[in-house]
This record gives C-alpha cells, sequence and structure tokens, in this order.
C-alpha cells in the first residue's frame, strides 16, 4: 500500500512539475467567437511560417473584453464591434498606435436548413414577430454581445424590435446563437454571413440591409502586456495571405494589405 | 513515593482525598462510583482537580494554587486501562515499544524480551490486537506500560474485565510485578485480589477515604 | 470517433494537473481543519463551520466571483499578493486550482472531521500516559486511524476538482491551455456547430476518471480499514 501512495506521489508530483504548455514562443489571442475558422485556419499558416505558437480565447466580444479589464493574459484582441475596443482603450490596457479596423462584415437572418421559412425580403415593415411565430429567434445577448446590438439596431430601425423582443433566445455569442438554429432548438437566427457560410445545418434566408445598423467593423490591436512577438502576428494578420483567408469566409477586408 | 490531597466536584458528589503511598503497591479499594477512577486519573494527569496538590518523588505534579499542572505525556506515569486500549493499527510489538519510541529512548532488547517472557508474551509479537483474547490484550497492555520506564505504575481494575480463570493467569504476573519493585497503584473493588497484591490500602467511599493503612483494614 | 486533438488533450492534463494540485494543497488545511472541529471548543465554532460549507451552498458563480473580487490582478489580496511576491491566480491554472481547491473543501472536510470524531479518545489518552505529546499523539494514533476518512475526503475532493465548472469560469474563465479545463472545454464544444463528437469524447473521458477516481477510493479506503482493525 505504501508503494502505491508512493507511486501516486510520483504521478502527481509530476503533473505539479510539468509545463501543460511550453511558456515560451506562445501568444495569447482574445477574438470574437465569429472569427474561430477563419482565424484558426489564419494561425496555423502563421505557426507553419513563424513557429510561434497562437492560443485562442473564443467567446463574446463583451466577455473578451471584461476579461482584458481584470487583467487576462492576452497579446491581441480582435473585436466585433468597436464599442468593445474603445472600452478596453479607455481602461488603459490596450496599445493604442497598434490598432487598426480589419474587417467588416453583414448580418443575415437564418433558419434550420430543412425549415419551410425562405426567401424573406428584410426592408421597412418587416415583422419578424409575425415570421417567428411560436418558435424562438437566437442571436447574442442584445445588451452587450455585438451581434445581438447590430440586430437590435437593424430591428429597432426597422420597427420590428418591440415585438419581436419577447421571442427572443439571447444567447452568450453568437455562435453560441448559431448552434441553437443549427440543432433546431430556434426556428430563427440572427447571425453574422460569415457564421451562416460555415454551419452546414442552417441556411440564410435573408439579408438585413446594411443601413438598417451601424456598420459592421472589426478592430485589431495588441494590448498593453503583449509580447514582442506580437507585432509581427498582427502585421501577418494584415498581409495578403491573411485577406485571402478572411475573404474566402465571407470577412470583407476594410484596408490595403500590406505585403 | 506519591503524595495525594485533591477535591474534585464529579457530577452529585464530590471527591475529597489526602493520602500518601508508601511505594510498592497502594490498593484504591471501594465500590463501582466511589470515585477511583477519577482519581487514578488526576494522578495520571487526564483529569485537572478542582482544588489540590499532587507531587511525586518531591516533583509537583499538580498544584492549583499555583496553577501548575503536568501535562500527562511528561509525568512518567503508566496506566493500564481495565479496557486495554492497545492501538488497533499496530501489532503487538509495536505497541509494545510505542514508550520508547515516543520519549525517543534507545531500543534495549534484553529488558524487552525479560517482560515479555515475564508477561508470557513473546509468541504474540506479531499480532494484531484484534486477534487476542482479552487475557493476552491485558497482558500486553501490562508490558506496554512497563516498557515505558514509569516511575510510577497506574493500573485500573486490569482484571475487572476477565473471568475467574483468566484472573487466575493474570494474578501471578502482577504479583511478579511487584517483586521487581516496580510502584503501583491498584485500584480494584475486589478485596481479595488486593489482598494477594497490596501492600497498603486507601479505602474510598462515595469519594471519601475512609480508611487508610496495611490490607487488615479490608477485612 | 476516438482520435483525440491536441485541444483535447490539453485539457484533460489540465484539468488533471489542476485537480491533483488543488487536493494536494487543500489535503493538511482539510486535515487541520477537521481536527479542529472535532476535538477542540473555541469561540466562534459554528462561525468557522459555516464558512468551511459555505462553497457547498453558495451559487458556485457566487463564489467564483467572489474569488475574482478577492484573488483577481486587481482584487484586495490578489493586488498584493502580485505586486509583492509575483504570485498571479487571475486566468492562470493556478488560480483554476485555487477555484477547484475551494469548491471541493467542504467535501474534503467533512470525511475528515467525522472520521476523527469517531476516534476513540481515550485511545488518544492512553498515547498520552505512554509519552507522546500531543502533536505526537495527532501524528502516530489520531491520523493512521483517520485515514480511511482522509483518502475518502480526498478523493471525493478530487472528484469535485476535476468536475468543477461555475466558479473556474468565473474566476479564470476559459482560456485553451492555461484555464480550459474538461468542462469549460466541453462547454465551448457544445456552443461550437461541430464540436458535438468532441464534446461527446471528452464526455466519457470525465466519466472514466471519475469512476476510475470513486473506485480508487474504495479501494485504497478497504486496505486502510483492514490495517486498522487489527488483522
Amino acid at each position: 500500500m505504501n508503494r502505491l501512495a508512493g507511486l501516486f506521489l510520483i504521478l502527481a508530483a509530476s503533473f505539479a512539475a510539468a509545463p501543460v504548455s511550453a511558456q515560451d514562443k506562445i501568444l495569447t489571442v482574445f477574438a470574437a467567437a465569429s472569427m474561430k475558422n477563419a482565424l484558426d485556419e489564419i494561425d496555423a499558416a502563421y505557426t507553419a511560417k513563424t513557429g510561434v505558437k497562437i492560443t485562442v480565447s473564443y467567446a463574446a466580444s463583451s466577455a473578451l473584453a471584461k476579461q482584458i479589464e481584470q487583467g487576462a493574459p492576452a497579446d491581441a484582441f480582435m473585436s466585433a464591434d468597436t464599442d468593445w475596443m474603445d472600452y478596453v482603450i479607455g481602461k488603459k490596457t490596450i496599445n493604442e498606435p497598434s490598432r487598426v479596423n480589419l474587417l467588416g462584415n453583414s448580418i443575415v437572418l437564418i433558419a434550420p436548413k430543412d425549415s419551410k421559412v425562405d426567401n424573406v425580403n428584410i426592408g421597412a415593415g418587416f415583422d419578424l414577430a409575425k415570421l417567428a411565430g411560436d418558435g424562438k429567434i437566437a442571436t447574442g445577448d442584445v445588451k452587450s454581445v455585438p451581434v445581438g446590438k447590430y440586430a437590435k439596431a437593424a430591428l429597432e430601425k426597422l420597427g420590428a424590435w418591440q415585438a419581436a423582443e419577447p421571442k427572443f433566445a439571447m444567447a452568450e455569442s453568437v455562435r453560441a446563437a448559431l448552434t441553437l438554429v443549427a440543432r433546431g432548438e430556434a426556428g430563427l437566427g440572427i447571425v453574422y454571413a460569415t457564421d451562416a457560410k460555415v454551419e452546414p445545418g442552417v441556411k440564410i434566408v435573408g439579408t438585413f440591409p446594411p443601413d438598417s445598423h451601424p456598420a459592421i467593423i472589426y478592430p485589431l490591436a495588441a494590448t498593453a502586456t503583449a509580447k514582442p512577438e506580437a507585432t509581427d502576428y498582427l502585421a501577418f494578420l494584415r498581409s495578403t495571405a491573411a485577406k485571402n483567408i478572411l475573404e474566402k469566409y465571407g470577412f470583407k477586408f476594410l484596408v490595403s494589405p500590406s505585403t | 513515593m506519591l503524595r495525594v490531597d485533591v477535591t474534585k466536584q464529579l457530577g452529585e458528589f464530590s471527591l475529597e482525598a489526602k493520602f500518601e503511598s508508601q511505594g510498592r503497591v497502594t490498593g484504591l479499594f471501594g465500590a463501582s462510583g466511589a470515585g477511583k477512577t477519577s482519581l487514578i486519573s488526576m494522578i495520571a494527569g487526564l483529569l485537572r482537580p478542582d482544588r489540590g496538590v499532587i507531587a511525586l518523588d518531591g516533583e509537583t505534579l499538580d498544584d492549583t494554587s499555583k496553577g501548575i499542572h503536568v501535562p500527562p505525556h511528561r509525568r512518567r506515569i503508566g496506566y493500564v486501562f481495565q479496557d486495554a486500549r492497545l492501538f488497533p493499527h499496530l501489532n503487538v510489538r509495536q505497541n509494545l515499544d510505542y514508550g520508547r519510541r515516543m520519549n525517543g529512548v534507545a531500543a534495549e532488547p534484553a529488558q524487552f524480551t525479560r517482560i515479555t517472557d515475564l508477561l508470557d508474551i513473546g509468541h504474540l509479537l506479531d499480532r494484531r490486537p484484534g486477534k487476542l483474547s482479552g487475557g493476552e490484550r491485558q497482558r500486553v497492555a501490562l508490558g506496554r506500560a512497563l516498557l515505558s520506564k514509569p516511575r510510577l505504575l497506574l493500573l485500573d481494575e486490569p482484571l475487572g474485565s476477565l473471568d475467574e480463570s483468566r484472573k487466575e493467569e493474570i494474578l501471578p504476573y502482577l504479583v511478579r510485578l511487584r517483586d521487581e519493585g516496580i510502584p503501583m497503584v491498584y485500584v480494584s473493588h475486589d478485596a481479595a485480589e488486593l489482598r494477594q497484591l497490596a501492600t497498603q490500602i486507601v479505602m474510598l467511599r462515595r469519594g471519601r477515604v475512609t480508611a487508610l493503612g496495611g490490607v487488615k483494614v479490608l477485612t | 470517433m476516438f482520435e483525440i486533438s491536441p485541444a483535447e488533450w490539453t485539457a484533460i492534463l489540465l484539468s488533471l494537473r489542476v485537480a491533483v494540485i488543488a487536493t494536494l494543497v487543500a489535503t493538511p488545511f482539510g486535515i487541520a481543519l477537521a481536527w479542529l472541529l472535532a476535538r477542540r471548543e473555541f469561540w466562534g465554532k459554528s462561525v468557522v463551520d459555516a464558512l468551511v460549507h459555505l462553497p457547498l451552498v453558495l451559487p458556485p458563480v457566487v463564489t467564483g466571483y467572489l474569488l475574482l473580487l478577492t484573488f483577481g490582478r486587481r482584487g484586495l489580496v490578489g493586488a498584493w499578493l502580485a505586486d509583492n511576491l509575483g504570485i498571479v491566480f487571475a486566468f492562470r491554472w493556478t488560480g483554476a486550482a485555487l477555484a477547484c481547491g475551494v469548491m471541493s473543501f467542504p467535501l474534503l472536510v467533512r470525511p475528515i472531521r467525522l472520521s476523527i470524531e469517531a476516534i476513540d479518545r481515550r485511545l488518544e489518552q492512553a498515547s498520552s500516559t505512554l509519552g507522546a505529546a500531543p502533536w505526537q499523539v495527532f501524528a502516530t494514533v489520531t491520523l493512521p486511524l483517520a485515514l480511511p476518512g482522509v483518502l475518502a475526503g480526498m478523493v471525493l475532493g478530487f472528484a469535485k476538482a476535476i468536475g468543477e465548472f461555475g466558479a473556474t469560469i468565473t474566476f479564470v474563465s476559459n482560456i485553451p491551455g492555461e484555464t480550459q479545463t474538461i468542462s469549460s472545454a466541453i462547454y465551448s464544444l457544445i456552443q461550437t456547430p461541430d464540436g458535438d463528437t468532441a464534446a461527446a469524447r471528452l464526455v466519457l473521458i470525465s466519466i472514466v476518471i471519475a469512476m476510475g477516481a470513486l473506485i480508487a477510493s474504495e479501494w485504497f479506503a478497504r486496505r486502510a480499514t483492514k490495517r486498522l482493525h487489527g488483522n
């Protein structure tokens, strides 16, 4: 029994001593949930090119911004709206000169792939509540998550918000909302066009007119505590290689590529 | 030489005892509930008197007026309990060795063998207490207390939980111990036992010493 | 289906590491508190008892938030620790270990306390008459006899630590490789459209680890009990 206890202790000690991940040459990126597929591909290319590993925490920009404010060890932050980037800049946690408004996007109305709903005309007088019927409309929390904020703004402009509000299922990120629709838990959803593109379980049934909501801008910046390697990484995100990947996923590249 | 002069409130009655033991075997005689166990618990330091003094060979162990109380582990007073109280997680040898180890004393194999021979427990050394008979347990308890090299040995009805044949088995060992010269305070409600063992009797009745003297006092 | 991706491995190893550290560090404190509650009377004892059990009844998110306020980078204690000792809990695996340790503490203390209370105090008295100082009584009599309870508490605490979610994600969030434990990984995966298979794998692994821990604890406790009951 003592031998077994000894073995157990050695195992325990080895867990304690062994680093879970190498501490050098890793960048930690906090990125909006909608970036996931595109950024994973870009990061793989970057690691292949430079050997620097990228760890990404994907979540709603709101959650990430609060964590950065609390001192989370991110090297770079890509938000899905300018509000949250301005927020963390205001908390003095961002290397301001490194900020660039990198990407654009659009929001769409989606439904489960086998839904009877299709070809919805989203314009003035659009009645989302009627379209939803008894079902739920999934999107990010309209109070904080960027996609939810854009959705609410657009619906308010179109006069559809009040009636539809009680039917909303507020998820904690755009991807959570996307999953709700893909699983058929929600009959409709409002997500980014780029999200709909990567999820075969949903179909786009309508597009929101760009002038119905504030421009969707994804700013990128290094944090105040960023490692020096972050500069090179940010530059890579502005390169043609990155631009091609991002446009493939449906993002609009708002700056001219640097390389 | 043990000097006791204490009072203690015990539930419904109070205990008041004053006596000196002359060495050898002091028998504490009385019916159940007379206060015998409380008295020797105080001598051992497991119970504190409300008022009074306990001294052994000139060293003050308890003095309530001066706030002195030497804790049990520093008194070097052995205690053989009525229920043996052997450590269940240790075998007989480890139980016997316990006192020596706690006091950081070097092993004395000759002494060890002498005591185990005296008590006839040499063949039980690797057993666990759970596998011993009542009589064997009591003998081991005796050996354990002895091997801690006490200056005084307290025995609380050590034969109390045993049947007649067992008692007759162990009494000779106790007589041998007396003849070895270890001072003992021996608690019992059995006059016959004490007549065989004791050299001095303290008789206790409802917390009071009612007689003090040689074994003649028992008749 | 049974190919485990690097990200999943990271979560598994991190969870094991966090739970092992949390349990090992919490155990001495657990034994000390269990002993205090079992053997000593003191002013404020019921308050201490209640505080020990608080993480069991508070919503885990509340516990996590309180940890953030206290040990976060700008927290009451956290700021001091970071500035003076360079110890950081926020958003680090050490913070995850702290959260898991706190949440599992009541489950650790309880069996140990019950175990100590069940020990015949007369044995402890006997040992002191044989010359054992109070710390020796504890080390040679109390602790060995309480061993089954200690092991049971440790394993229960470990199982809770490895499954902890609410306090952890509130205090140290969900950073892969640093604070993303199995639970947080599953949580993220089920919100990702194509994550169900990976989530199912991790669920299976969690069950295997938990079952393994429980079986091991049973085995340890039975061995220890046999040893103690004198055979």
